[in-house]
Order: C-alpha cells, then sequence, then structure tokens
C-alpha cells in the first residue's frame, strides 16, 4: 500500500492528476488569505489580535471556511454556499415532480440539475455575502473584541464600495464551485470534498497543537481518540454485503460463455462522509443567520434559543439534532444514489441473476430489501462515530480549542479514506493496462 | 446458496401482517442483525494498512495546506501590511 504511493508518482497520468488537485488546493488556500477590496488588511489584523480570548463566535462557518471567513478574504464565504445549494436541489428531486422527472433523464437530466445548483449557488453566494458585509461594518459583532478597540475594517463604506465587495465575494464563490468542479473532474477524489478537507486541514492542526496548552495527557487522549475513530471509519467503510451474482452460461458456437459466479458489494455504510459534510453544514446554517444578527442589544427570541443551543457542539440538544440530521440524510442520499430497479434491470439485461431470486422486479425488492437493513447499521455507525468525538471532547474539556472536532475529524478521514482508495483503484486500474499491453 | 434465502423477502409481508407495533421493529431487529451476519468485515491487514495510508495520506496534506498557508500569510502582509 505505502510502496504504491511511490509508484503513483512514477505514472504519469497518475502524477498529473495528483499534481492537478494540488495546484487547486494551492489556488484556494492563496484565496483564503488575499483580503476583500475595500477591507483594510491591517485594520483587520489588529482586530484579531484585539479579539484574542474570547474566541470566534462563527466556529463552525470559519471553520469550513478554512479562517477565511474571519479574515473578510475573497474566499470568505469557502464551499459552503455550493454544498448548500446542492444538498437543497437533492432535497428537491423527491419534494418537485419536475425534478424527479429531470433525475430519471439520466445524462441530460443531471447536467440541467447541475446547471440549477449553479444558479443557486450564486443567489445563496449573494445572501450570505450581503450579509457578511454588512454585519462587518460593525466588525466587533463577527470577530469578537469590543467596539472600543475594533470600531472599523472597512476604510470607506460608501455604497459602492460595498456593491463592489458583495461583487467580488459573490464571484469568489463562483470561482469556488468551477475549482472543486475542476477537482472532480479532472483531479482526484471528489471536488466538493477535497476542498473542505483543505479548509478543514488548515486549522485542525493548530486546534490540536493548542490543546496541549492544558496539559499533555489530554493532547495524549485527543490523539489516540483519533486514531480509534480513524481506525473504526476504515472497518466499517471497508465492510460489505456481498450479495452472490450467477451469470446464466450460453453457447454461442462451439464455445460456451459465461456460467460465472461474482457478487454486488453492498457496502455497509454507502454514502460515505456526505450525511456528516450535509448535517453539519446545514447545523451551522441557523448560526451563521443568528450570529450576524446578535450583535444588536435586544435580539429576537430565536436568535437567543440558536444561541444557546446550537453555538456550541456540545449541548445535548445539538447532538440530538445532529444525530436524527445524519441518520436521515445516510438514507436520504442512499436512496438517492442506489437505485435498486436499476441494479435489478442490469442484472436482466446481462442475462445474470442472484440464485434464489427470480429476475426483475423481485430481484430488486431483494436487493432494497438487503440495502434498508445493511443502511440502518450503517447509519447508527456513522451517526455513533459522530457523537463519540463531541461526548470526549467536552469530557476533558478541550471542547474551547476543539471547536466541532468531531465533525473536522470524521470529514478529514472520510475524506481522506475516499481519496487513498481511488489513488490505489487508478493505480490498479493503469497496472493491469501495461499488464495487458 | 443458503446464505440467499428467497423465502424470507417473501415471506416478509404476510408475517408483517400478523405482528402488532413492537412485533414489527422486532422482527426488523432480527432481519438486521441476520443481514449483518452475512456481511464480510476487513482483515487485519487490510485495516492496518489502510488506516495507516490514510494517516500519512493526512498528515502530507496537513504539512502541504499548512506549509503554503505559512507562506501565503507571509506573502499577504508583505503585500497588503503597512507594518
Amino acid at each position: 500500500m505505502l510502496t504504491s504511493f511511490g509508484r503513483a508518482f512514477r505514472t504519469p497520468e497518475l502524477r498529473n492528476k495528483i499534481l492537478f488537485t494540488l495546484a487547486i488546493m494551492a489556488l484556494f488556500r492563496l484565496g483564503s488569505h488575499i483580503p476583500t477590496p475595500g477591507i483594510s488588511f491591517d485594520l483587520v489584523k489588529k482586530c484579531q489580535e484585539a479579539a484574542t480570548g474570547s474566541g470566534s463566535l462563527l466556529g463552525l462557518a470559519n471553520l469550513f471556511s478554512g479562517g477565511a471567513l474571519l479574515q473578510l478574504s475573497i474566499f470568505a464565504l469557502g464551499i459552503m454556499p455550493y454544498i448548500t445549494a446542492s444538498i437543497i436541489v437533492q432535497l428537491l428531486t423527491v419534494v418537485i415532480p419536475r425534478f424527479e422527472q429531470l433525475k430519471k433523464e439520466g445524462q441530460s437530466g443531471q447536467a440541467k440539475m447541475t446547471q440549477y445548483t449553479r444558479y443557486l449557488t450564486i443567489a445563496l453566494a449573494l445572501l450570505q455575502s450581503s450579509t457578511l458585509i454588512t454585519a462587518a461594518r460593525n466588525p466587533s459583532s463577527i470577530l469578537g473584541g469590543s467596539p472600543a478597540t475594533c470600531s472599523t475594517i472597512m476604510p470607506d463604506d460608501s455604497i459602492p464600495t460595498i456593491l463592489i465587495m458583495i461583487i467580488t465575494l459573490t464571484a469568489a464563490t463562483g470561482l469556488i464551485m468551477w475549482l472543486g468542479e475542476q477537482v472532480t473532474e479532472r483531479g482526484i477524489g471528489n471536488g466538493m470534498s477535497l476542498l473542505i478537507l483543505t479548509a478543514v486541514a488548515a486549522s485542525v492542526p493548530q486546534s490540536i497543537w493548542a490543546i496541549r496548552d492544558q496539559g499533555w495527557g489530554k493532547f495524549l487522549i485527543v490523539v489516540v481518540m483519533g486514531l480509534a475513530i480513524t481506525t473504526a471509519v476504515v472497518f466499517v467503510e471497508n465492510s460489505q454485503r456481498r450479495i452472490p451474482v450467477q451469470y446464466a452460461k450460453r453457447m454461442i458456437g462451439r464455445r460456451s460463455y459465461g456460467g460465472t459466479t461474482t457478487y454486488i458489494p453492498l457496502k455497509v455504510n454507502m454514502a460515505n462522509v456526505i450525511p456528516i459534510i450535509f448535517a453539519t453544514s446545514l447545523l451551522s446554517l441557523p448560526m451563521l443567520v443568528a450570529q450576524f444578527q446578535g450583535s444588536s442589544t435586544n435580539p429576537p427570541k430565536w436568535v437567543e434559543i440558536i444561541n444557546t443551543y446550537f453555538a456550541r457542539g456540545d449541548h445535548p440538544l445539538y447532538m440530538a439534532v445532529y444525530t436524527v440530521l445524519i441518520v436521515f440524510f445516510t438514507f436520504f442520499y442512499v436512496s438517492i444514489t442506489y437505485q435498486p430497479d436499476e441494479v435489478a434491470d442490469n442484472l436482466k439485461q446481462a442475462g445474470s441473476f442472484i440464485p434464489g431470486v427470480r429476475a426483475g422486479s423481485s430481484t430488486a425488492k431483494y436487493l432494497s430489501y438487503v440495502l434498508n437493513r445493511i443502511t440502518t447499521v450503517g447509519a447508527i455507525y456513522i451517526a455513533v462515530l459522530a457523537l463519540i468525538p463531541l461526548i470526549a471532547l467536552a469530557l476533558v474539556n478541550a471542547n474551547q480549542n476543539f471547536p466541532f472536532g468531531g465533525a473536522s475529524i470524521l470529514i478529514l478521514v472520510g475524506v481522506g479514506l475516499e481519496t487513498v482508495k481511488q489513488v490505489d483503484s487508478k493505480l490498479q486500474q493503469h497496472n493491469y493496462e501495461g499488464f495487458l499491453r | 446458496m443458503a446464505d440467499n434465502d428467497a423465502a424470507t423477502s417473501t415471506a416478509v409481508a404476510g408475517e408483517r401482517e400478523r405482528r402488532g407495533f413492537f412485533g414489527r421493529i422486532l422482527l426488523f431487529v432480527r432481519q438486521v442483525i441476520d443481514e449483518m451476519r452475512k456481511v464480510v468485515y476487513p482483515t487485519r491487514d487490510e485495516l492496518t494498512s489502510f488506516t495507516i495510508a490514510v494517516l500519512v495520506f493526512l498528515a502530507v496534506i496537513m504539512a502541504y495546506v499548512n506549509g503554503l498557508d505559512w507562506m501565503f500569510t507571509r506573502a499577504v502582509s508583505w503585500v497588503f501590511g503597512s507594518g
């Protein structure tokens, strides 16, 4: 496995893909540092220094943007609008008949849905950037610190400047979306997950290192927990239910073909980290909205509710909602991506069958029977896995240094495993080709 | 292929009718356990090699991203900063 990493760089096709992905990641990080026009870099820095100790209030959203949000850089919104948009579009496929029809259309319908996702991303980006810029006129509300030390970060807050800022942030979000799609298309792994990985990877080492200040014991506990979670994730990802498939024997001329047995692999957790990413980003939305409201002296009731229950990752109510969302998204995502009817059709056309099950609708029924029962375990497992770090971090009291550590560890490991697996399979594919020619 | 009892999936509907609410949940749990027994789990070797690969990958990515960050922070404050 490890030697294959070295080999990965020696096969030109794979090397290009890896280098391309790394270059996109570098661009993504670069954009997270360039300040938005109209924002004074020096003033933001001064505000951040003044605010140390009070902690970042926008926690999760900031984490997902890799620290860009609180620097008010051009990539401040990060990949979040894109994720939100794709969640919404996927949800709509169940609700709106037109979307459902598009999904059934196959290739062309898929293209249409991608288009809708992009439009929605831009709309969301416009909304979020306007909120962010409006809130940034009173910077102490989002950066923390007192209004005295941090009164303004915009030297010029006339309407044209603000419009330029909003347009810049929206355009930059469009650019991030494009970068993500480029990675999916020409690089390695899923672009969206890989950009989140980049953002999370930028802030996690510091957070882990900061725990050391509370003593080496706690630091060790967090590291051991990370290792345990990694092993657990690998274990679940590699467990699969194999459904035997028998190919019918056919005589063509004097030779017989087929008659072999294979299996359909059904992974216990087919949805991978997607439910976690969806659940965490969905839960961070109300927080984001509430945060921009929170600066007012007399906030509305719902802002108070969100601030008490959802601003931290260790409140029981937050955990409960989080668990329910993860379980829901697991089933939802599996039902969207895996169609038993289609698989049954394919089997029938290939002249193969599951021993003991009739072809056609009984096969589809059997597949969804197995799938539902396996996914039940997969969903519960992922939810428990997501809760362990939350609880453990709260127990060792490392929460203020490592907010939402659970989600970040799981995203790191999940996306990491997915990418490693893809590199591995690409490598095998390549070697087989080399073998045959 | 004893592992593919088609009878279970066809008999499910009939059996479900006869049971109450909790009986149905119990049946479902039993079926889940039944299916989980047939799951193929990774071997110890697979588990360790994949875990190590993921850890190495993450270490490399974190080093890369943080190296970039260090560079970009310097570059940006050199370009945009005043002091």
